[in-house]
């Protein structure tokens, strides 16, 4: 399946839902549903698989309104994020108040962080995770992460020094 | 892909089968999906939902034949003949435990995942199409739905 959908033009499968193709609707689905399974995950945890449908929902069902099919992964990473966050924040026991938490994230060269990024995630609220995710992994700018999750510039600032210090040393490993 | 790959360690959340078709189904207009769970495995579940040239004809209560035409990778085409008389070819994707099938007058989809202690969950929508559109005709889809998971239950006991 993902062999033959690397030969497929996205914009063009995109374009074939959008004139009403439920195979074509179904193979958008199969091509973004991997990268929402990552953004979800990695932002709500435990949450993940509900927020990965709800997302997938919101983007089967707007799918007709995206104008410009080649922002295809863009568009979908918004809502992924969003969606996400909202599941995450809606099961507080999942994330302790951050304050408490980043004080106690493992210092950079900790051979326990490498092992256990899942671990660390669990300490930041699920809005220091999704500004981690698309400042680290996915080359947002701070500005652009915070717009997207409406937060202060600053606060994001100051409040994901250690944790990025920390998660790097964990890819560069 | 133009998606981003994530560092190792990062958790991914999945997406089971029946999920994408709630996904899916929630884009076409009238596809009201159904759901039961069966105390049975998934692959006994699967090996009756979609054997074609087998059960497929006797679950779905309008079709009294159906040939595979095409098969490659995910991809499959079939012909369907209906009770009266009536012909579709069908064309789509039919993996382990997703199957998601067109023709220009009919949806056909199904799903199905594991429940946990040897059940399997069970989903499906479809119908007659509005031709050409990502539509159903929202008359009857559940109480057929209904009536095939009827079915499934009966063949499975």
């Amino acid at each position: 399946m993902a062999d033959q959908l690397e030969q497929v033009d996205p914009g063009e499968l995109v374009r074939a839902a959008q004139r009403g193709d439920t195979v074509a609707l179904c193979d958008v689905l199969d091509l973004v549903t991997p990268y929402v399974g990552r953004v979800c995950g990695a932002i709500a945890l435990d949450s993940g698989p509900d927020a990965a449908q709800e997302t997938l929902m919101v983007v089967m069902r707007s799918l007709g309104g995206l104008r410009e099919p080649a922002a295809l992964f863009g568009w979908v990473r918004a809502i992924a994020v969003r969606e996400a966050v909202r599941y995450a924040e809606r099961d507080r026991r999942a994330w302790p108040l951050e304050e408490h938490t980043l004080a106690r994230l493992p210092a950079p060269g900790d051979p326990e962080l490498i092992s256990d990024v899942h671990d660390v995630l669990t300490r930041l609220t699920p809005r220091l995770r999704a500004v981690l995710l698309l400042r680290d992994v996915h080359g947002y700018s701070e500005e652009d992460a915070a717009a997207l999750l409406d937060l202060p510039v600053g606060t994001v600032k100051s409040r994901l020094h250690r944790a990025r210090e920390s998660f790097r040393k964990a890819w560069q490993s | 892909m133009s998606d981003t790959e994530q560092p190792q360690g990062w958790p991914t959340a999945e997406v089971d089968p029946v999920r994408r078709l709630r996904a899916l189904a929630g884009a076409v207009s009238g596809a009201a999906v159904t759901e039961r769970v069966y105390d049975a495995p998934l692959d006994v579940v699967w090996g009756v939902l979609v054997d074609f040239e087998g059960s497929f004809a006797d679950l779905q209560a309008d079709l009294t034949e159906v040939r595979v035409l095409d098969r490659t990778g995910d991809r499959v085409e079939v012909a369907a003949k209906g009770r009266l008389g009536q012909r579709a070819r069908l064309r789509g994707v039919a993996r382990d435990g997703f199957c998601w099938l067109q023709s220009r007058f009919l949806i056909m989809a199904m799903a199905a995942t594991e429940e946990g202690d040897g059940r399997t969950r069970v989903a499906l929508t479809g119908g007659v199409r509005v031709p050409g559109r990502a539509a159903i005709v929202p008359v009857g889809v559940r109480r057929e739905s209904r009536r095939t998971l009827d079915r499934l239950g009966e063949m499975l006991a």
